[in-house]
């Protein structure tokens, strides 16, 4: 048992070591803060002028603070396609055939994003928040960066799920990470309140990753009890487990199938 | 004309098979969706026209940025650009057939968004000014063609900015006042605005939405066409320049 942690603990290290090299690929500092956080900054800034035109400091205060969360999801789901990667340059016959749960890879592989993507959500909310007069009570709203990390490892959770499903329909890997994206844009409480949906959507909201971390944001920028605090984030915890949880069955079921049908091919 | 009918027809079909290119067709309800529900929940069903505008232009812009953007390195990649070059064809006029149709077929994001609207929140956004609609559409169909010849032409004379390109889509909403008119923008921004051919469309669109006279037209249609003539003459240049580069510098392929 020890050795199997021990063993999947190295595995985990090196899947980590092979995403940073990725982000270094990827980006350099200029390029990931004048291109791809200019970006964020803007989009997040696009929602907050909408509050604006409403005409209504809460509504611009809701927007700001959503979108500047929801930005986290949008550079974490690249998940999908890192993943594919990995089909793509050939090396999942391998990962199959090696002693190691590819699961373990995978959940190591693709963890850049989620330094990419509480980076950006960070710097938006911290960035913004005084330029459009939103107000960050301190030191209470420093509580905003465990949850914001709490929620990025939700929405990855989620997103090992989506790759597991764009593993197999590679050449639909950036819509499925898209839908995916805008799903939590619209049902996660992001834009509007998840009450504002018909009861069967708010139910689907209620597992969906973002959605009790993000009412846990609010609830800390609101000097909100530290109770109903927690409670948001202990929820956010479960649906993160259980996203985590779903995504180890689809990958060992994909080893599975993949073995008996032989559809596990070198290259996509 | 020949050529230029060859190329769409070419690129119509390869769009038959390539969904990745369509991607934001088939993701744009979502969005639309997106901004209805927040003029829905603060009751402004005033700002629907905003909401449909807003992701149909965002559509047209994003195919451009994505599609548009990468015909010639496409063709680079294909290994198909030896032969486009030795050919006696004009490049450009290759390059302007294919993003005619790329950029026409995203025009269909604008029905789609109000037909969105319409599907899940009931709201039927009447277009007011048929005639000044159809003309801005035909304006801002040439002024994205033109800008998208800078994009194809730019992004493989920079390599560098090819990191720029998933960047360049919500700072130009902002800039182009496609979800908010320019007006709400911080003053130091809106002259930059002025320069960016979105925010006289959408502006324009937004006004044949409202039952209220469009002002100005012939002058706004003026400025939207002379952006796309300068943006276009922008791209017949860098587009000379790219030949001239890989012929030069024998970088047709990339083996």
């Amino acid at each position: 048992m020890r050795a199997a942690i021990g063993d999947n603990a190295r595995v985990l290290r090196y899947a980590f070591i092979s995403a940073m090299a990725d982000l270094r690929a990827i980006y350099t500092w200029r390029t990931w803060t004048f291109a791809w956080l200019l970006r964020m900054l803007a989009q997040v800034s696009m929602f907050a002028l909408l509050g604006k035109m409403l005409g209504s400091a809460a509504r611009t205060q809701y927007l700001l603070v959503g979108n500047a969360v929801l930005v986290m999801a949008f550079a974490v789901l690249a998940i999908c396609a890192s993943t594919a990667w990995e089909r793509m340059a050939g090396t999942l016959p391998l990962l199959i055939a090696s002693p190691t749960a590819p699961f373990v890879v995978f959940a190591g592989r693709s963890v850049q994003w989620l330094l990419d993507g509480v980076g950006c959500s960070l710097v938006s909310l911290f960035l913004l928040a005084p330029l459009f007069g939103v107000r960050l009570p301190m030191p209470a709203a420093l509580l905003v960066v465990p949850l914001v990390v709490l929620i990025a490892v939700s929405v990855y959770c989620f997103g090992l799920v989506l790759a597991s499903i764009a593993l197999r329909a590679m050449r639909l890997r950036s819509l499925i990470a898209n839908t995916g994206s805008l799903s939590l844009m619209v049902l996660a409480g992001v834009q509007v309140s998840v009450s504002f949906w018909p009861a069967p959507v708010q139910y689907l909201a209620n597992v969906l990753p973002l959605t009790h971390g993000l009412q846990a944001v609010r609830e800390v920028l609101a000097d909100g009890r530290l109770a109903d605090i927690g409670r948001q984030a202990a929820l956010e915890c479960s649906v993160a487990l259980g996203w985590l949880v779903l995504a180890g069955l689809a990958f060992r079921h994909l080893a599975e199938s993949g073995r008996r049908d032989g559809s596990i091919e070198f290259g996509g | 004309m020949r050529l230029f009918w060859a190329s769409a027809r070419f690129q119509a079909l390869k769009l038959r098979h390539s969904l990745d290119d369509l991607m934001v067709l088939v993701t744009l309800p979502l969005f639309t969706i997106a901004f209805m529900a927040i003029v829905t929940e603060a009751g402004r069903f005033d700002l629907a026209p905003y909401a449909v505008v807003g992701t149909g232009i965002m559509a047209i812009w994003s195919i451009a940025l994505f599609v548009s953007g990468e015909i010639i390195d496409s063709e680079r990649w294909n290994g198909t650009l030896d032969a486009t070059v030795a050919a006696p064809a004009s490049l450009a006029t290759i390059v302007l057939g294919r993003i005619a149709v790329v950029t026409l077929i995203s025009l269909f994001g604008l029905a789609e968004s109000a037909f969105a609207a319409w599907a899940v929140f009931g709201v039927w956004v009447q277009v007011h000014h048929v005639g000044v609609f159809l003309l801005t559409l035909a304006c801002t169909f040439f002024a994205m063609v033109g800008t998208a010849m800078i994009m194809s032409g730019f992004f493989v004379l920079a390599r560098s900015a090819v990191q720029f390109q998933n960047s360049m889509s919500y700072p130009f909403y902002v800039l182009g006042g496609v979800f908010v008119p320019v007006a709400v923008l911080p003053g130091w921004l809106q002259p930059v605005s002025k320069v960016v051919f979105l925010s006289w469309a959408a502006d324009l669109l937004r006004d044949c939405l409202q039952p209220a006279p469009v002002t100005q037209v012939l002058l706004r249609l003026g400025i939207i066409l002379l952006l796309g003539a300068v943006a276009m003459a922008i791209g017949y240049v860098l587009i000379r320049r790219v030949l001239h580069r890989v012929r030069h510098q024998g970088t047709v392929s990339f083996t």
